[in-house]
This record gives structure tokens, sequence and C-alpha cells, in this order.
């Protein structure tokens, strides 16, 4: 098992390299970060704004390959992935960001698996029932929503109960408020930031679950087994429980586990709607102000725990699946 | 196929009026008794979403088995997918928003460029059916330019996507051996890639030319759906009759032209459907995040956008929009789960293609 991970965990490492080095050759020639200085006042010369840039290896006239190769030692000797065209380090971003995402994505992802396995189970053990078939037109009409659409209803709906309760509860910008003082309010402050962007991920989350379980779960309600577990006796739930649910929940097991790595990536669309400075809107600023370093760091980031998925993602399959060996 | 003709209504009698003599009369009666009892039969309940039915014959539909076996394969298709009401449903919506997006524009008198200035961010009204927005654009006319745009970019991409997928994806599965090998080596790269930053990274430098995006989205969108159709055809190429093909002496790419191709007919016709949708969500994501069509040039992502900031204060600059997106890709998938029941009633193919 340890040599298959390690076997594994090699090739991965050998694809990230080549990926995150083809995204640096990418990201420096679309990339313009001369571009950040050009709109300061007042005007900086081409020759100011490359000289400007030459501490942070990104100035334009290094050959590119002189860059790459300073860019490539930094990363692998002392793991510093640059800096900003400004020079903010990418380590320091990338190192909160990845924790406000996972504050965010986290909880997320544990109330859609919850939700949409019991929904699965639920409705799949009454098949055809007017729970089915309503659930299943709603999650069929939330499957196809696009995330910009969910999170902006979301804030609709939160904007629209603050002012119908009276009070400013729900905040729909930002992780936290600037002036709160304490333990117990930075608490319940983070807590009441952090409800609209998880009622919108969940939203968007719970829907493969639901239909990904409902479906592999009645594949195995018609299997030999339930019905000898229920001729030996055990009521049609408890066969269910025990016997059918055991093997439908090895999918969905090891689709969780490959995304449970992408916490730390953020959601792109939610973090720039409800205005979190995650992983997912540094990849937009990164773009948008044209730091190649940052988004190359993101790129490898993302990159890396996409493999740290799939190796999970085995593992959970060896550990559940007893008919899986690993040879 | 009979995909052109979904909108069409079924034909009432299951026998043909060119139909040989002798059968009209067996033909009209067991096809007409399960007509009547429909209803009441839950089995025939349309079930479009989901993703692996292993029933989806209706018990009821292998009876009048005689009587089809001289009904053309075209009107046996449109009879199966006409019996999945939401599919039709769905249909009919995709042909509504399709005339929308044609002839919309001819309704009104406002361009999606024109500014009225006399009127900023002013709600729905008489003279501007869907308001206007913060420049004084009518959001009618943004709205029928933006799902023109909307749909042009997720059609084009969609049938550039299934013809590239299909090509690479027959192609390694036919040559094998080290074809193969390099084909999904590439492909599994491709995959690992953070894609949308890629795209992101892409469309922010070229974006804001519509064309451009569609060939950036091809590039960077054919692989899972390349994966699928290899991993079917794989199985193809053992065929008896491409084994005939070759001992005839027909070239290689003859044959992966003229025999396998052909015969993943239902799976790339239900992928190029899903692949719409999967077009429009990734177009308006990039949209909304500026990477995507640009000012002057308007899609409904961009209207996301343009509303996002004004939710509350003025609705309708987001609602429009976003109703047009749902409406679009909940017709485009329930069509899609239709087309994949009436092609392929016992596939499993196309649920490991389709959703996820």
């Amino acid at each position: 098992m340890v040599r298959h991970v390690i076997r594994k965990a090699a090739g991965w490492l050998l694809m990230i390299a080549v990926a995150t080095n083809a995204t640096y050759f990418l990201a420096s020639w679309l990339l313009d970060p001369r571009s950040n200085y050009r709109e300061l006042r007042p005007v900086r010369s081409e020759e100011q704004i490359d000289r400007a840039l030459a501490p942070y290896n990104l100035d334009p006239r290094e050959p590119l390959v002189h860059r790459w190769w300073d860019w490539f030692t930094s990363v692998t000797l002392h793991f510093d992935w640059g800096k900003s065209p400004t020079g903010v380090s990418v380590n320091g971003e990338v190192g909160y960001r990845a924790l406000v995402s996972a504050e965010l994505v986290i909880l997320a992802t544990v109330l859609s698996v919850v939700i949409g396995v019991a929904l699965g189970v639920y409705t799949a053990a009454r098949q055809y029932g007017w729970a089915d078939r309503i659930s299943q037109a709603v999650s069929v009409v939330v499957f196809n929503i696009p995330a910009s659409v969910a999170a902006l209803v979301v804030v609709f709906v939160a904007i629209w109960l603050n002012q119908h309760a009276g009070m400013h509860f729900l905040y729909v910008a930002g992780e936290n408020s600037p002036d709160v003082e304490g333990l117990l309010p930075t608490i319940g402050d983070r807590l009441l930031h952090l409800i609209p962007p998880t009622a919108s991920l969940t939203l968007m989350g719970y829907v493969g679950y639901h239909l990904t379980q409902r479906s592999l779960l009645l594949d195995t309600l018609g299997a030999d087994f339930v019905r000898t577990a229920q001729a030996t006796g055990l009521t049609r739930a408890q066969a269910i429980r025990r016997h059918a649910l055991r093997t439908a929940l090895i999918p969905t097991a090891a689709s969780v586990a490959f995304s449970v790595p992408a916490v730390f990536t953020g959601a792109v669309i939610t973090e720039t709607v409800f205005g979190w400075n995650g992983m997912g809107r540094y990849f937009v600023q990164t773009i948008g102000k044209n730091d190649v370093h940052g988004a190359v760091a993101t790129a490898a980031f993302a990159a890396a725990l996409t493999a740290v998925g799939a190796i999970l993602a085995d593992i959970a399959t060896v550990f559940l699946d007893p008919r899986v060996r690993v040879s | 196929m009979s995909s052109d003709a979904t909108t069409d209504v079924p034909a009432g009698s299951a026998g043909r009026p060119d139909a040989e003599p002798p059968h009209p009369a067996p033909s009209a009666g067991p096809a007409a008794k399960p007509r009547t009892a429909r209803p009441a039969d839950p089995t025939a309940e349309p079930h479009a979403a989901d993703p692996a039915r292993p029933d989806t014959l209706p018990p009821h539909a292998a009876d009048p088995a005689p009587a089809h076996a001289h009904l053309g394969l075209g009107r046996l298709y449109l009879r199966r997918f006409s019996r999945n009401r939401l599919a039709v449903a769905g249909a009919v919506i995709f042909a509504l928003l399709v005339l929308f997006a044609a002839f919309g524009g001819r309704l009104t008198d406002h361009a999606y460029t024109d500014a009225d200035f006399a009127a900023l961010t002013q709600p729905p009204s008489g003279v501007h059916w869907f308001g206007t927005n913060q420049g004084g654009n009518d959001v009618y006319a943004c709205a029928v330019h933006g799902l023109q745009r909307s749909l042009t970019i997720a059609v084009s991409v969609s049938v550039l996507t299934i013809v590239l997928a299909a090509v690479i994806g027959s192609g390694a599965a036919y040559f094998g051996g080290r074809t193969e090998r390099a084909t999904l080596a590439v492909i599994h790269f491709l995959l690992i890639v953070p894609s949308f930053l890629i795209l992101a990274l892409v469309s922010h430098r070229l974006a804001g030319d519509w064309r451009v995006l569609i060939v950036v989205l091809t590039v960077f969108g054919w692989m899972s759906t390349a994966r699928v159709i290899w991993s079917v055809s794989t199985s193809l190429r053992e065929r008896d009759y491409v084994k005939a093909a070759e001992f005839m002496g027909v070239g290689p790419l003859r044959i992966i032209l003229r025999h396998i191709i052909p015969n993943l007919g239902s799976l790339l016709i239900v992928n190029l459907t899903l692949g719409v949708v999967a077009t429009v969500l990734s177009e308006t994501a990039l949209s909304f995040l500026g990477f995507g069509v640009q000012t002057p040039d308007v899609s409904l992502g961009t209207m996301l956008a343009d509303g996002a900031t004004t939710v509350t204060s003025a609705p309708w600059l987001f609602a429009f929009p976003a109703g047009l997106l749902v409406l679009l890709t909940v017709s485009m998938t329930l069509i899609g789960d239709g087309l994949r029941d009436a092609l392929d009633p016992t596939s499993a193919t196309g649920s490991a293609g389709g959703r996820r």
C-alpha cells in the first residue's frame, strides 16, 4: 500500500512540476506586469518601470529563460514563490488566503455531503414517491443554475431578511468586520459572515451528491445480496442501511476524498460575490493585476491539491472496498 | 436523427399511411392501448435527470414491438422522445429561446448599444420592457443580444469540442499502442492542469472578441469528452465490422470516420447537448469575472456582473439574464436526458459521459 502510494505520488509530482513550469512560461507570455506601473502618476518611463520590476525578477529586459531559472532555483531551494509586481510576497498571501478559503469551504463541504447523501438515501428508498419527484425536480434545476446566479440570489435573500428583521445580522461582504473586539464577539461576527456564502456553496454542492447517491443506491437496491439480507429477517430499512448503503457509499466516499483538498483552493465565484479574500479571489486578482508569480503559485497549489485528492480517493477506495486489492 | 423534429406533434397513429397493406390494422391496436393507459402508468413518467437508470425502457414499450418493426428509426426515436414530457417541455423552451434570440430584437426600437440618458437605471416600463441599466442601455435589447451571444458561443464550442473529442478519442482507441498511450498521457496531463486558471489567463489577454473565446474554450474543453469516447471506442475497435473493413483494405482514417464514429452517434448527440450546458456555465463564469466577453459586447455573463452590485436596488438588471440563463441550461439538460433515453435506452455510457 505505502509503496503504491509513493509510486503514484512520484508520478503526480512529475506532472505537477511540468504543469507548473508550463504555466510559468504561459503566464510570463500572457501577463504584462508593466501595466501595473503605467497607471501611476506622474507618468513613468518604460526604463523606470523596468527598473522598478527588476528586484522582483520581473524585468522584461532580462531574457525569459534567465528569469525562469532564477524563479525555479528560488522555488526548489528556498520554497520561495517570488513576489508580486508591487513587492508583496506570494508565500505569505497564499498561506493566509488558503486558511480563509478553508474556513469558508470546509463547513459547506460537510453540509453538502451530509444533506446530499441523506437526501439521496431517503429518495432512493422511496423511488417515484412524491418526495423523490419533488427533490429530483429541484435538484435538476439547481444543478443547472450558474454559481454566480446562485450566489446573487443568496445575497438578495440575505438582504431581504435583514430588511424584514429590521436589523443588520447577515453580512454579504467580507469575512469579518474590522472593529470587533474580544473572543466571543469575534466568533459570532465570523459566523454571521459565514452563513450566506456557506448557504450558497451548500446549495451548489449538495446536488451532485444527491443525484449520484440516489442512482448508486438504486443500482444496489435490486442486488441479490440485499434481497438475501431481507430474507434472513432484516427489515427493509436495516437491509438498506447495513448492506445496500455500504456498497453504494464507496464511490461517494472516493469523490468526497477527491474534493477535500479543494477546500483550500476555494470557490472563485462565491468568494468574488461575497468579497472573501480567499484563494479563489486571489486567483482572479493575480490575473487582473498581471501578477505572474502569484498566478503560477495558484496553479501549482491547485494542481498539488488535485493530486492529493486523487491519492486520497485511491486510499479511501482501498480501505472501504474489500474487493479492491493493491498489487 | 429525430432531434431536429422534436417540437413536432407526435404522430397520432402508429401505422404510417404508406405502410404495407397487411399491417396497418394490427399496428394501430397495440400502439393505441398504452397511449390511453399512459397517465395511470407510473413507469411512463419521465425522470429525466436520473443519471444511470437501468430500467429506462418502460415495460409497455416492448409490447407493440412487432408494430414498431416497420416504423422508421427516426419515428421511433421521436416517439420515445415525445413520451418523455419533461424533454418535450425542454425542447419547446429551447425553441422559444432560440426564436427570442433571433427575432426578439425586431420587437423593440432600442439597440443594445444605444444609451438613453433620460432613463438611467429605470425599472421595467412600457418604453423599456426590461428596464435600463446604469448606462441607460435597454435591458431587453441587451438580453436579446446577450442570449444570442451566449447561444452562439455555447453551440459552436459544443460542436467543435465534440468533433475534436470524437476524432482524437476514437483515433487513439483505433490505432492503439504508442499513439493511444501518448494521447492518454496528454489528456491526463491537461486534466490536472487547472484548466479554469489557464482559460482565464489566456482569455484575459486575448478576449474581448467572442470568436477568440470560442477557440479558447474549445482548446481547453475537449479532454474529458475525449476520454469517455476513447473508453467506449476501445470496444468498438474489436467489432466484426471493423475487422471486415480492415480485411477489405479500407484505410484507417476512413474506418474511424465511417465505421467507428457513426456507431458512437447517440453518445455524441447526448454529449453535444450537455456540452452546451457546460459551455454556457463556463462562459458565464468567465464573463462574470471579467475574463470572457468584454464591453462593449454583451453576453448574459456580463449582464449578471452588471447587476451583481445592485441586486436589491435594481433587481431587474440581474433577474432577466439570470432567468434566461437558467431556462437555457435547464431546457438543454432536459433535452439531453430525453435524447439519451430515446436514442439508447439500455446504454450506461450516456450517464458516464453525461453529468459527472
